[in-house]
């Protein structure tokens, strides 16, 4: 038998928190996969068929949570009570804000040729960096129960991962 | 709570094996794969073919033949030999002449151009049926050589098909008498069937350049299991492709403007056998209308670049997606009789900086793949063997104000899925939502493919943005969409089963795809304007509504302001800046702050909230 979990952390057996052994969640994700897909009862009943896709869609949706940093902190602080979608004035740092203009402005001024892609990739290669280390960050406040700051960071993560697509958009514009 | 017992607890299996087969519909060429004695394989005819040619002849006495005869009549009989067909599902009639690769055919004129049909000797026949004439005689070999009547079958489709294509697939299978087990997409039976057989792990990219389509997977191999972590492709690229640059070369060659339709199967036969024959030498003498010409390798690899280089972007999209290195993939398995050609291989080798595996027989692989799943799903091979991780290929969303599309299910997400969003209302007293779903990756709805509409009506009224609707989209595990609509308060539910009446055509997927490339800058500029626009009226409605009822809670002076502002903005949306829209919206609302403040103490229901949600106006056609 296979229940719903308290939480997509205790559903694949992984200790709650931002770090994340992603061979251990790929592992336990085909597993239970293995257990409940549709496909394992193609000559069962409507009944078990619905419940398999049912079970298929949460395993798969808690997968890609955890999977994805940025959905992963965004359900963490869930899990703490903290309501992401609410974004306060005091959540947005004013500076961060600028530095996200500018950078999409520099984005949106490159030339739409071949001449911009090393341009590109350093802006990648920067957006990467800084990704990572907020990253950090967040594990940190989050560790410390310091829940203002982990959804200030939580907010940079969502600007610089949307960046993220934004230079990957302007890189495919190209090629 | 959920709970579901393990496929152990379901009743015994069927004490009679099931004739279940895999079937590769392809473009050029189909294939029929079963179980012979414990082996799914491949089964030849009665001379010895594996590969029956998909072209199939209307004769003038009502005789229909499928194969290998069928396409020797394609020069002397053009009009009556049908070709290509998988490339005419789901394409209008204006689709399938404007391209020109139909252009010896005559379409029925009776018929609706959204469903074109084929006018030939032995009567009128579309898509559907001419496909339906191919799985017959895939069927009948098999029965003929197991001596067993087929239970069901699985039958492959490329991964980019979209619903429409996918449903007439269906409808030819049961014109043709045959039950669906499941459509599989290409690439993966040709993964699973690659993994059986040398049990190697890791991640693997499929490349399978057919007859008329171009599909590329990377999927991930572990244990038995088979994750599909991205796909992509370009719907309108194949072998036949390659043929047509060699044609029009020599067209150029003979000094012809364009090729006849007479004249158009006889010289891509020419064309097609110069591209074989240059897979095992360095040059070939074409010959057409008495005179013959030379075409070399090089010249070839020339003239074939664009297409190549076609290939190499979907590959490198498909990685991306799957956010990998070219240098990461541990093979790279190569399908479809297209890439026996050397510059293929060739440019797949420099991309990934590995040689491909070509162990595999290129054409056989897909039907093998389906076979084996097949098997699975019949119930005759215990399902502990492997297991197939889908996803799905273009991403599924809903129309918005402003006709902007909210994406639910992005394209690559592992299905089944079921993911929800919550709506709210646009206006004082909406008590009827229409829901727009579409798929496509534009943020427009009028450049993504309308897939179903319909209403969910009986919402209770209530001032705008209140209403809480919750829109619940639903993928199975073969790729069918359902998409259901709940009003929070009351219950009332409304909810549709995707059907198209039409679909996407192939071309069209991939245009689309590019489009979403090369108008993303504008998209965003579009993007910025309606929504700044939407905004604004958002916000004067809500004014507007707010002075109606409570102008009394205003002194003169302030309601001199709040006008004002109103102005300002009026004059703003009659133009196209996004910018000054914007900042007069600000201006009105900090002048209106004051008056809302007032209010909010006032009312129970916040007339100026809900920023966070999208809205859904009432409109129903």
């Amino acid at each position: 038998m296979l229940s719903i979990a308290d939480n997509y952390f205790s559903q694949f057996e992984l200790p709650v928190g931002f770090e994340m052994d992603l061979d251990r969640l790929n592992t336990q994700f085909r597993e239970l996969q293995t257990i409940v897909h549709p496909d394992r009862f193609a000559a069962a009943g409507d009944d078990q068929r619905l419940r398999a896709i049912k079970l298929s869609s949460y395993l798969n949706e808690a997968y890609e949570t955890l999977k994805s940093p940025l959905r992963r902190a965004g359900y963490l602080l869930q899990l703490r009570g903290v309501d992401v979608e609410q974004v306060e004035q005091s959540d947005l740092d004013p500076e961060l804000l600028f530095e996200q203009i500018s950078l999409r402005e520099s984005l949106a001024e490159l030339p739409k040729d071949e001449s911009a892609l090393d341009r590109i990739d350093e802006l990648n290669r920067a957006t990467s960096v800084k990704l990572a280390r907020r990253q950090q960050e967040f594990a940190g406040s989050l560790a410390r129960s310091n829940l203002g700051q982990a959804k200030k960071l939580f907010h940079e993560l969502q600007f610089l991962t949307k960046l993220q697509a934004e230079i990957e958009k302007a890189e495919d514009a190209i090629i | 709570m959920l709970q579901i017992s393990e496929p152990g607890g379901r009743p015994a299996r069927h004490v009679t094996r099931k004739r279940a087969a895999g079937i590769d519909l392809g473009t050029t060429n189909s294939l029929i794969a079963t179980d012979v004695n414990g082996e799914v394989r491949t089964l030849a005819d009665a001379t010895g073919a594996h590969l029956l040619p998909s072209v199939v002849h209307y004769g003038a006495d009502g005789a229909i033949v499928v194969g290998a005869l069928a396409k020797a009549q394609a020069a002397a009989d053009p009009a009556n030999v049908i070709v290509s067909v998988k490339r005419a599902l789901g394409r209008s009639r204006d689709e399938l002449t404007a391209g020109g690769d139909y252009r010896q055919y005559r379409f029925d004129a009776e018929r609706d151009a959204a469903s074109p049909a084929f006018v030939t000797a032995a009567g009128v026949r579309d898509p559907v049926a001419v496909s339906a004439d191919i799985l017959r005689t895939l069927v009948r070999r098999a029965e003929e050589r197991t001596g067993e009547a087929v239970d069901g079958a699985v039958i492959t489709v490329p991964a980019y098909f979209n619903d429409s294509q996918r449903q007439q697939t269906r409808h030819a299978a049961s014109l043709a008498g045959i039950k669906v087990l499941r459509l599989l997409n290409e690439p993966t039976a040709a993964a699973v069937a690659y993994g059986l057989d040398t049990r190697e792990e890791g991640d693997i990219v499929v490349f399978d350049l057919g007859g008329g389509t171009f599909d590329v997977s990377l999927l991930s191999l572990r244990k038995g299991v088979f994750e599909v972590l991205a796909t992509g492709g370009d719907t309108a690229l194949g072998g036949d492709d390659f043929d047509k640059v060699v044609a029009d070369w020599l067209a150029d060659q003979c000094g012809m403007e364009s090729i006849a339709a007479r004249d158009y199967p006889a010289m891509m036969q020419v064309a097609n056998s110069a591209r074989e024959a240059l897979s095992d030498g360095d040059r070939v003498e074409l010959a057409w209308g008495g005179a013959s010409y030379l075409l070399t390798a090089a010249e070839f690899s020339e003239l074939a670049a664009p297409l190549l280089r076609r290939t190499i972007v979907a590959c490198r999209r498909v990685l991306r997606d799957a956010r990998m290195e070219a240098g990461a993939i541990d093979n790279v398995l190569l399908v479809g009789g297209a890439t026996r050609m050397p510059i293929v291989r060739q440019a797949v080798t420099d991309y990934f900086g590995r040689e491909p595996l070509q162990d595999i027989d290129p054409d056989r692989v897909v039907a093998i793949g389906a076979g084996i799943q097949a098997e699975v799903l019949a119930g005759n091979k215990p399902a502990g063997d492997f297991l197939l991780l889908d996803v799905n290929p273009l991403s599924l969303g809903i129309e918005t104000m402003g006709e902007l599309v909210e994406k639910i299910i992005p394209r690559n997400t592992s299905i089944p899925v079921s993911k929800s969003q919550e709506f709210t209302t646009f206006k004082d007293g909406q008590t009827v939502m229409a829901l727009h779903v579409v798929q496509g990756e534009r943020e427009l709805v009028g450049e993504c493919r309308s897939l179903a509409r319909f209403s969910l009506r009986g919402i209770p009224p209530m001032v705008a943005g209140a209403a809480k609707v919750k829109v619940t989209f639903q993928v199975d595990a073969d790729g069918l969409l359902s998409v259901s609509a709940e009003e929070a308060s009351t219950g009332c539910k409304a909810e549709v089963q995707v059907k198209p009446s039409f679909g996407l055509d192939l071309g069209e997927v991939e245009k689309m795809l590019k489009d979403s490339h090369e108008h993303a800058k504008a998209d965003m500029a579009a993007r910025a304007l309606r929504e700044a626009r939407l905004e604004a009226t958002r916000l004067m409605d809500a004014i507007d509504s707010a002075l109606a009822e409570d102008e009394r809670l205003l002194a003169a002076s302030e309601k001199a302001g709040i006008d004002q502002a109103l102005d300002k903005l009026r004059q703003a949306m009659a133009e196209e800046n996004a910018a000054q829209i914007e900042e007069r919206t600000e201006q009105l609302n900090h002048a209106s702050e004051d008056f809302a403040a007032r209010r909010m103490n006032m009312t129970v229901g916040a007339a100026l909230r809900g920023e966070s949600i999208n809205v859904i106006d009432e409109r129903t056609e």
